[in-house]
């Protein structure tokens, strides 16, 4: 069950604080990757929330963003609606979308699960090389940014668009956390450690799971329509399978069901890939030696190896205070 | 309150429920007694929708359930525990009764509000835990305490549904003789008007419990009375006692 | 009409052979799943290593010589894979399985780039197989042929192997139940590695037959992976029914549906796959009931 602890506050007090400080102090090239981290930590936030609560691995979040940027394009770019309803739109229709997945991969556990949702990511991403009307290989160009004018605020200017994305994850984080706290959410935990006990008790499980499915695949939606208004462009590139591997790899190097993990996972992955490629072309070398180390050490990632080391180093303090409790009385 | 009429299962050529007609009155504690593989879970499982019958029906309050799915029969206030624990292990012992006692008062779908924090879903965890002595071992993760604790809770789980009938598999199956005792008595303590119906393997605990008493034996119903009448019946020994000494 | 014929039995031959070619890497991939439970995704990668070897020897050696290199050192690099971790790994679930073999696919890609650059390689197909073959009142590449006889050959083998011999009869006793396997004195262990070894091989020959058909590329394993986890989850992980059931399927729907329906063609299978997972989760041969 997903609670905040005080480690949890204090890394996202320092996460908050370090972003917006990069968004003050960076240059056009940090702004740029301010921007990619925190776009990347709202699709890893929509992963953990069904993966890492709801035992659902999925392997089509990538391509669930896809939608959401593909769709935004061609609303906002083709069909020419106002941004901030092109932006609903496409956020709905990701959600949608992913309900339908979740209800239907629902019956399916564990690597059954995993590739059918891999089918569906990979239907997407056919879909968009092929389809004319989505622009095929070349995809769709000349997609507008929100328009904030209105409040003084123009997003063309990196900076502002980099705050504007830090907003969005912040955004995307507190609706994370009401849903796992909801009931739904907490259906949805109780489904992961025992699915047939749930249904003994009377619910009607596989509701549960595309709820929620559908409320993370809107969340993936929204980092889809910041990435498409990010570089002003969609390809089908944005839809392969391997974007959401690379998800579920920061996922699981930040820390698995932490959903603060996750959001350092990506930190970490933004800034060693940028780190590795000034020094290296083989950067997927280091990424894939990193990740078999951190799940060969069994550690649930960087912040759940963090999480263990505090709880054992709190641990022993519990049980003396105890003694001490019970010598005096 | 519970009927099943004419039920019928086989798997393949063994069949395993012949026939099976029973009556359960609101308020009566019935046990099913019978020896090892005479079809009291396999009952059980169709009772609650984990299994179809072959034919026949069940019928709840006075409706058919025969075709219900698992989960809206438990909605309706049938609800069951497990012969094996099947609980909820990295959680702790209170938001197990919590999980269930949030789909019983209609939260388990609701997207905003914090189903822990309700007090009506924090009534019903206190009043289960304190109905199988659960109060200390609380905020206990499940995997923690101890396998008589989580008997406890396997029954207090079902409890938390609210249910009307309640289905018992073997509460007491692997404790001690001492603990099978005490839980009997807190059976005992339960509403006076929640129907039960459990599967024991003890006649002398069974005997504890049970306004009247079914013995399975092969799938089919072989006796049907007042737990005196079975006592003292020849064809209940011959058929329950010789296969329980044998075992 | 005739012409007619010609493109059925063109096709035909097409899917036949891009079944056959598919059904050498799912074999390995889900009699290893099958009995180990195990998810190789780096199992495409292997694939590709395969053919890059294939490609080096047979530059130098001849096809034939690759022919022969390419399994070999494939399965030499399974045995490395095995020992270092796959072992470790088996006990875990499928998650922490998946983003190992995921981990190797990157490291995989980028050794391959280290060791044989960037640029696509090619390899000629031998002397011997290079002509035109009439078959169904078609000409059709002899290349191609041996590349549906040697799937054909493999899987007659196999099918063979695990329904007459000790070894299969073990593979199968493992497959059904590992526990009750390894109870009856079955050194389930030796069992795997030899199983992942064959596997690992099949894929480095699927690479060397591949080679001459496709441009070697580094992603050329990242392309084949998701075709052959398509083929295993219709067939049904563990089975070789399934994986042969599995390629055919594929390889037809994909073949016809490019020649018959092409705007439908790239989302047909994938919506076959989501039928199959619907109406059967477990696929469409399961190895366990």
């Amino acid at each position: 069950m997903f609670r905040h602890t005080p480690l949890r506050y204090a890394t996202l007090a320092v996460l908050a604080a370090g972003m917006f400080a990069a968004a003050m102090t960076a240059e056009y090239f940090g702004l740029e990757i301010l921007t990619e981290i925190a776009i990347l930590a709202i699709l890893v936030l929509a992963l953990d929330m069904v993966a890492g609560f709801g035992g659902m691995v999925s392997l089509c979040h990538g391509a669930l963003m896809g939608v959401g940027a593909y769709a935004y394009a061609v609303l906002a770019a083709k069909a020419g609606l106002a941004p901030p309803v092109a932006m609903a739109a496409a956020i709905a229709i990701s959600g949608a979308c992913s309900w339908v997945i979740g209800a239907i991969c629902a019956r399916s556990h564990g690597i059954y699960f995993i590739m059918a949702t891999l089918a569906f990511g990979q239907m997407a991403y056919s879909y968009a090389f092929d389809s004319a009307a989505l622009g095929g290989d070349d995809g769709v160009s000349g997609i507008p940014r929100l328009d904030l004018s209105a409040i003084g605020i123009d997003l063309n200017d990196g900076q502002s668009f980099a705050l504007f994305c830090l907003l969005a994850l912040a955004a995307a984080y507190g609706a994370a956390v009401i849903i796992l706290r909801s009931g739904l959410g907490r259906s949805l935990t109780g489904i992961m450690h025992n699915e047939q006990r749930m249904r003994a008790v009377g619910l009607v499980t596989w509701r549960v799971k595309a709820d929620v499915f559908g409320l993370s695949g809107m969340i993936a939606g929204l980092a889809g329509v910041l990435a498409a208004q990010h570089i002003m462009f969609v390809s089908p590139g944005l839809l392969a399978w391997t974007v959401s591997g690379e998800a579920l790899v920061v996922v699981i190097l930040g820390g698995l069901g932490t959903l603060v993990g996750p959001l350092v996972g990506a930190v970490l992955f933004v800034l060693l890939k940028h780190e590795i490629s000034n020094v290296t072309p083989y950067w997927h070398l280091v990424v894939g030696v990193i990740l078999v180390a951190v799940v060969m050490s069994r550690a649930n990632g960087v912040f759940g190896w963090i999480e263990a080391r505090v709880a054992r180093w709190q641990a022993p303090r519990v049980i003396s205070s105890r003694k001490e409790q019970v010598k005096n009385a | 309150m519970l009927e099943t009429r004419n039920l019928d299962k086989s798997f393949g050529a063994i069949h395993v429920t012949r026939d099976v007609s029973l009556k359960l009155e609101r308020g009566e504690r019935r046990v099913i007694l019978g020896p090892n593989g005479a079809g009291k879970t396999t009952l059980f499982n169709q009772l609650v929708g984990e299994l179809r019958p072959d034919t026949g029906s069940i019928h709840l309050a006075g409706e058919d359930v025969t075709a219900l799915p698992v989960a809206t029969r438990a909605r309706r206030g049938l609800s069951r525990s497990y012969q094996k624990n099947t609980l909820f292990d990295g959680l702790t012992v209170a938001e197990n009764l919590a999980l269930a006692a949030s789909v019983a008062t209609g939260n388990a779908m609701n997207m905003w509000t914090d189903s822990l924090a309700k007090p009506e879903i924090r009534d019903i965890v206190d009043d289960v835990a304190n109905q199988v002595s659960l109060i200390p071992y609380i905020h206990a993760k499940v995997s923690e305490v101890s396998y008589g604790v989580r008997r406890q809770l396997e029954v207090g789980v079902a409890l938390a549904t609210r249910p009307l009938v309640l289905l018992m598999d073997e509460p007491t199956s692997g404790v001690g003789p001492e603990m099978a005792k005490g839980f009997h008595d807190l059976l005992n303590n339960l509403p006076r008007d929640l129907t039960l119906l459990i599967i024991e393997h003890d006649m002398d605990l069974a005997f504890d419990v049970a306004d009247t008493i079914t013995v399975l034996n092969y799938g089919e119903v072989v006796f049907d009375g007042l737990p005196e009448q079975a006592r003292g019946s020849q064809l209940l020994k011959e058929i329950y006692l010789g296969s329980w000494e044998d075992a | 009409m005739s012409q007619d014929l010609g493109f059925w039995a063109v096709q035909t031959l097409n899917a036949l052979q891009l079944s056959m070619l598919l059904f050498l890497l799912s074999i390995g991939l889900t009699v290893i799943f099958g009995l180990m439970h195990f998810v190789n995704l780096a199992h495409g990668s292997l694939y590709a290593f395969g053919a890059y070897v294939a490609a080096s020897v047979a530059s130098v050696a001849g096809f034939w010589a690759g022919f022969i290199a390419a399994p070999i050192a494939v399965a030499v690099l399974g045995l490395v894979l095995y020992v270092t971790l796959i072992k470790r790994m088996r006990r875990s679930g499928p998650m922490p399985q998946v983003l190992i073999t995921f981990g190797l696919i990157f490291a995989l890609l980028d050794l391959t780039r280290i060791i044989w650059g960037d640029l696509a390689l090619g390899i000629e197909v031998p002397a011997i197989l290079s002509g035109r073959v009439s078959v169904l009142g078609v000409e059709y590449p002899a290349y191609r042929l041996f590349i549906i006889a040697l799937g054909a050959a493999i899987y007659a083998g196999l099918a063979s192997v695990l329904a007459r011999t000790q070894i299969g009869a073990m593979i199968r006793a493992g497959v059904d139940n590992d526990a009750m396997a390894s109870c009856l004195g079955i050194n389930v262990e030796r069992l795997f590695f030899l199983v992942f070894c064959m596997g690992c091989a099949l894929a480095g020959l699927a690479g060397a037959v591949a080679a001459p058909l496709l441009s070697v590329t580094p992603d050329m394993g990242l392309q084949i992976l998701i075709p052959t986890l398509i083929v295993i989850v219709i067939g049904g992980l563990g089975s070789l029914k399934g994986a042969i059931a599995g390629s055919l399927i594929y390889g037809f729907v994909q073949t016809f549906g490019a020649a018959l329906a092409p705007q439908l063609s790239s989302i047909l299978i994938y919506a076959l796959l989501a039928a199959v997972l619907v109406t059967r989760p477990t696929g469409l041969f399961p190895a366990k009931g």
